[in-house]
């Protein structure tokens, strides 16, 4: 091997820091794993869901660093020194159901669930850029993700629901400000 | 009243599922792991059709990690699965007939092991020629499929004499429909979680629609008693039919059973695509005559439904096409006929619609072009011809009295949507006057439970558990519809009880009764309908109970929130007091207190097998918008009046018609699993395309029609299946409305709908020669 | 024996260049057992669909600087864009949007915001049939890679040309692509579309994908004409007959239906098993007269 390759050294099962849902972590698992299967199998935690493993149905979902991406997609390495929230995390963070949540079950958001925890993953990291999307913003920002149930009526009254108490959630933090 | 949030007021429910599916917690089947697990895969074939002259499984069996590799023969009792007709092999032995035919299974450590394992595994295949076509497939010179020939299923149904009915009409409509091989596309693959518990038993977890009928199909496979079988078999991550029949299930059981450990196995997309079943493809060429009065005279039709290798429930299918081919309107003389057929394509079965997705395309296409030839309304054409409340049904069988054709028909024509059709305002846009807009309507009389001649058995049962639950015990399934939503709303708005009184207990077949299948559009009318005849029969024992204890007559107490009330005799205080807590009077009683009731679904006094005696109707307005640049079709605006008695649970209800809905847009415009030579070339959801949020920008509006006959005392009739069957008709109608094209085949092909020369287009705005 | 031993597929180690220069030694070192991996995006569905084996060492090029974002490096407006710059960078950047608005439409119909988010410019380039390509190609664009000397340049018509019959392109790396913004004459009006039709609304493999733009001086007449067609697994290129017959002409009936059948003569596009060659033409030829409809309005 010529020198300069030399100098770089290859990562095949080796550490991968990160933060998971605020907590620090440290996969040891083979670099080109995807990151569905790490925290499915490795992780035990199952909200993100396998489904079409190519990036076609956005069952998979989670952030990265605030923004979508598919977990079937990620590969281990590419998580390194990133912050991955999945829905676990979003309950979490929100102390038990996030208002985005809550718009899903108040509007009737979701029906086998399935695609559920990654539509609302993709519903956050869309609200937290752009507070007041468009309906065609919001078509763009869900058009990854693929709902056989519902035929998506349920999930747009949720979102608009949730643009909706975000805002009064605002406005009344504003006028205690 | 058009059904929403607003109106429905307290009557919207959040769903009791919804919390842990909102927040990622629920663990679906195919979430769930077992210490010491292995994994499961499955050898299927590479071929169409295809003799088998030798399996050697030697290499993948010595590989290490690998703890047990199957053939057929592991298999210890019948080696066939099939609800209706087990004609599938569970392992082929010497004949593969299409690309899902499993050949052998894997059994290992890890899912990487077992996929190598399953390439150690050596097939001696002779390909065979295959049969592509089911038309071809009815001909001498095809090759035989199955020791009985190609033929699964044929039925029919004749009335007058059709020859002498088209010589007496003045207008005569002969068109051929074509549908696509629509597939289910259920979010959560097929998989589960099998364990061999240490008393010798099985315990399945994976998704079915009928927990009891996979554990007959199993016990069968197995060769050991149903006794020995547990099926736990919800939540499911989606069905729509699609995992009605054993799918991974004989695998995971062969395999767990053999190596004494548990197994999960979980299909990725592709191995779901290619084994799972999908929607028939159906050929329907249909005959129409009127009188010049627009009279229906005479109706001849042929159905060919490509029901691929296997039967799986493709005879129960064809008759269901083969009756709503008929549908709500009255002839003088009918010729039917159908083919369900074999053949080396995909499977086919089960699928939301249940064939009559593909019957009613066809029928109302007939009704829009007779109407054109009649110069009359298409509305007006159906009206003419509609069935009176008091006919018989289709097949002539008497059914349940019904006004529902009147009632729908009625709502959907005085729909703003429909009267917007007689404002002729500019149907092209100025500024672009390629995008065109059109609106269509159609109309569906949609069968429900599995109809004569099928056993189709229902029941339930409540029990004042011993911690004071309210346990609600049933053999239905949850796969999204709003099983259990609905089944609470029952109990707390006809029994009176709080939501936190009640325990709902499905989908396990140790505990649960014999319910029938969740199939159908059957269950919340079952669900209902054992509620009725429970009521009495618990108020009586538990309320009997409480009356002991409290020394008051059982006629003057009743159930409430919480526990046990009395019925006051002046108008109901503001704050009523409870007599009695439910754990208090379940302490009280020692034991829980059980009532029960087992019945069947109602059917038609008749002859005819499949004949149906409950319909749910439906009529249907489409607008939609033709882009004449690039042909595609966007659907904007629909109205969906459907009456089917009272509105159990007003979210699922909405919910059902708009997701039903979305899938006949997908049926209509964007989905087709393409077969070339038996194989699959839309291997996953990149190019078999299911409709997403933007293919819905448009609104729906639902109505409900609740009203039923005086003594009709059927409750509500199923919603599940009934908004997937009548938006494409609808939408093909729109589309002639819009642009002046007929469509026969689906998904519409978008080269159909392009404008022919752009000439049309100059002579709007453009300056200058 | 071990699993491995009997060739259960290994997991690829993972490579993390920090320069070009290294990474490009490690795919000369590593030849057909290596290669360059971006968002991977595209790798991943061809591994799954078993169109190409996952490879035994996977080169990361997610560590090169210079392969990242767009940097303005000339008075002519001419912007380099890093090859690892993601389709989202693109989709969001005001800048982009202002100097390159068939980019940022474009980058708008590829895939949905979740692979954006991933997937980057040169990955879509390198499929050689990108639905980012027919918009870069209104731009003038030029490929820079990395060879292992000086360093290469071609335009991506060049490149395109020629990509999908002689891959020794795949030994070099891709640094950027660098465009550069159309000027605008006086008394001229610049019109630009991007379309993509596909079998879907949206999230959609591309049937027919047209760039257009154009302008209009003040006599009516054509001028600047660059037009780009692809979709589906045809090679994306600049229709030069029709660019030609186009530049001067008024803009009117005569020109539209003119050109309106030169494209269905010229343009010949690759069917495939849902979309034939037929619909193919009669589409691109439709987009193409309907925007020079609405410019002649």
């Amino acid at each position: 091997m010529k020198d300069s390759a030399k100098s770089v050294t290859p990562l095949a099962a080796s550490s991968i820091p990160c933060t998971i849902n605020g907590h620090e972590a440290s996969l040891n698992v083979p670099p080109a794993k995807r990151l569905l299967h790490v925290l499915r199998d490795d992780l035990a935690m199952t909200g993100a869901k396998r489904s079409c493993e190519i990036g076609r149905c956005g069952a998979c979902m989670v952030m990265v660093d605030g923004v979508p991406v598919n977990s079937c997609l990620t590969m281990a390495y590419q998580c390194s020194g990133k912050s991955i929230t999945t829905i676990e995390g979003v309950s979490a963070q929100a102390g038990g159901i996030d208002p985005i949540q809550r718009a899903f079950l108040e509007e009737g958001g979701f029906q086998c669930g399935y695609c559920t925890p990654g539509m609302i993953i993709s519903v956050k990291a869309l609200l937290d850029h752009n507070p007041d999307p468009t309906s065609l913003e919001i078509e763009e920002a869900l058009s990854g993700n693929i709902c056989r149930c519902t035929g998506y009526g349920g999930i747009k009254r949720a979102v608009q629901k949730a643009i909706e108490w975000r805002k009064e959630a605002y406005e009344s933090e504003s006028i205690r400000d | 009243m058009l059904l929403n949030k607003k109106g429905s007021g307290a009557r919207w429910r959040v769903r009791p599922d919804g919390p842990d599916k909102v927040t990622g917690k629920l663990a679906y089947l195919t979430d769930m792991t077992a210490p010491d697990m292995l994994i499961g895969r499955v050898l299927r074939s590479p071929h169409a059709h295809a003799r088998i002259t030798a399996i050697r499984t030697e290499h993948a069996a010595a590989l290490d990690g690998v703890h047990a590799v199957i053939t057929h023969k592991d298999v210890p009792g019948l080696n066939r699965f099939g609800i209706a007709h087990p004609d599938q092999p569970v392992l082929c032995e010497d004949r593969v007939r299409y690309v899902g035919d499993a050949v052998a299974a894997v059994a290992a450590d890890t899912l990487e092991i077992a996929e190598h394992a399953l390439r150690l595994i050596e097939v001696d295949y002779e390909p065979l020629p295959i049969v592509e076509d089911a038309e071809y497939a009815l001909t001498d010179e095809a090759p035989q499929l199955h020791p009985q020939g190609n033929l699964l299923h044929r039925n029919g149904f004749q009335r007058g004499d059709i020859a002498a009915g088209f010589d007496s009409c003045a207008h005569v409509v002969e068109e051929t429909y074509y549908t696509p091989r629509q597939m289910h596309t259920y979010m959560e693959t097929e998989g589960g979680l099998f364990i061999p518990g240490e008393d010798g038993r099985l315990t399945v977890y994976s998704p079915t629609q009928h927990g009891f009928m996979d554990r007959m199909q199993l016990a069968r496979i197995l060769a050991i008693p149903q006794s020995e079988i547990r099926i736990v078999s919800s939540p499911i991550g989606g069905s729509f039919g699609g995992k009605d029949e054993l799918n991974v299930q004989p695998y995971g059981a062969l395999l767990a059973r053999i190596t004494k450990r548990p197994v999960k196995l979980h299909n990725s997309r592709w191995e779901s695509v290619r084994a799972g079943l999908k929607r028939h493809p159906m050929k329907i060429t249909m005959k129409t005559g009127v009188d010049d009065s627009g009279r229906l005279i005479a109706h001849q039709v042929r159905i060919i439904a490509d029901t691929g290798p296997y039967a799986t429930l493709g005879a129960e299918v064809l008759n269901f096409a083969v009756e709503h081919v008929i549908g709500p309107y009255r002839y003088e003389h009918l010729d039917v006929e159908g083919f369900s057929v074999y053949t080396n394509n995909g499977m086919s079965g089960e699928f939301r619609g249940f064939g009559g997705n593909q019957a009613i395309f066809a029928l109302e296409g007939q009704f829009d072009r007779l109407a054109e030839k009649l110069g009359m309304d298409p509305w007006e054409l159906r009206l003419r011809n509609m069935r009176r409340s008091d006919d018989p049904g289709p097949f002539d069988q008497p059914i349940a009295l019904t006004e529902g054709a009147k009632q729908v028909s009625a709502a959907m024509t005085s729909s703003p949507l429909w009267q917007e059709r007689s404002n002729p305002a500019a149907k092209a846009a100025q500024d672009e006057p390629w995008i065109r807009t059109g609106i269509g309507a159609a109309f569906t009389m949609h069968g429900a439970g599995l109809g004569f001649g099928i056993p189709d058995p229902a029941g339930g049962r409540l029990t004042l558990a011993a911690d004071g639950k309210i346990e609600a015990v049933f053999g239905y399934e949850e796969f999204g519809q709003g099983l259990i939503a609905s089944l609470e709303q029952m109990l707390i708005e006809q029994f009176g009880f709080a939501s936190g009184d009640i325990r709902i207990v499905i989908g396990d077949t140790d505990i649960v009764p014999e319910s029938g299948s969740t199939t159908a559009s059957r269950a919340t009318s079952m669900m209902w309908k054992s509620l009725q005849n429970l009521r009495p029969l618990f108020e009586d024992a538990v309320l009997g109970k409480a009356a002991d204890i409290l020394q008051l007559p059982a006629s003057r107490l009743r159930f409430g929130e919480g526990g046990v009330y009395a019925i006051e005799a002046s108008p109901e205080p503001d704050n009523p007091k409870c007599l009695m807590t439910y754990p208090a009077l379940a302490a009280a009683c020692w034991e829980p207190v059980t009532s029960s009731t087992q019945f069947h679904f109602p059917t038609s006094d008749t002859q005819k097998v499949g004949a149906h005696f409950l319909y749910t109707y439906s009529a249907v307005a489409v607008k939609v918008e033709v882009n004449q640049l690039t042909g595609r079709v966007r659907v904007l605006h629909q109205y969906h009046a459907v009456a089917a008695g009272p509105v159990i649970n007003p979210q699922g209800f909405l919910g059902q018609i708009e997701g039903g809905s979305s899938m006949a847009i997908g049926f209509a415009l964007t989905e087709d699993a393409v077969m070339s030579g038996g194989q699959y070339l839309t291997k996953n959801l990149d190019t078999y395309l299911v409709p997403t949020i933007a293919e819905h920008r448009g609104t729906i509006d639902v109505q409900p029609i609740e009203e039923l006959p005086e003594e009709d005392n059927y409750g509500p009739r199923g919603i599940g299946e009934v908004g997937s069957v009548t938006l494409a008709p609808a939408i093909a109608a729109a589309i002639y409305d819009a642009v002046g094209v007929r469509v026969t085949k689906l998904p519409i092909d978008s080269e159909l709908l392009l404008a022919q020369s752009f000439d049309s287009f100059l002579d709007k705005a453009v300056s200058g020669e | 024996m071990a699993a491995n031993a009997q060739g259960v597929a290994e997991a690829p180690f993972v490579w993390h260049p920090a320069t070009a220069e290294e990474a490009w030694q490690l795919k000369a070192t590593l030849g057909a057992e290596g290669v360059f991996t971006a968002g991977g995006t595209l790798l991943r569905t061809q591994w799954e669909s078993g169109l190409a084996a996952m490879p035994n060492h996977l080169i990361d090029i997610g560590a090169i600087q210079e392969l990242h974002g767009p940097r303005t490096d000339s008075e002519i407006g001419t912007v380099c864009f890093g090859a690892m710059t993601t389709l989202s960078e693109i989709r969001t950047s005001p800048l982009v949007n202002a100097s390159f608005p068939l980019l940022t439409e474009a980058a708008r119909s590829i895939a949905a915001p979740s692979i954006r988010n991933l997937a980057t410019i040169g990955g879509n380039v390198l499929s050689i049939v990108g639905d980012s390509i027919p918009a870069l190609l209104v731009y003038d664009p030029v490929l820079h890679w990395h060879d292992g000397s000086s360093g290469l340049e071609e335009s991506l018509s060049e490149w395109l040309s020629t990509a999908a019959v002689h891959p020794v392109w795949k030994e070099r790396l891709l640094l950027s692509v660098a465009l550069t913004p159309p000027t605008l004459n006086s008394n001229t009006k610049r019109f630009v579309a991007y379309h993509k039709v596909g079998r879907r609304d949206a999230f959609t493999p591309s049937v027919v994908t047209a760039a257009f733009s154009i302008q209009l001086d003040s006599d009516n007449r054509l001028g600047d004409v660059r037009l780009a067609l692809g979709g589906g697994q045809t090679i994306p290129h600049r229709l030069e007959t029709v660019e030609q017959f186009l530049t001067g002409k008024p803009a009117d009936k005569k020109t539209i239906t003119e050109v309106y059948s030169m494209i269905l003569e010229h343009y010949e596009p690759k069917g495939d098993a849902f979309v034939p060659v037929s619909y193919r033409k009669k589409a691109a030829a439709n987009l193409i007269a309907s925007e020079l409809w609405k410019a002649a309005k």
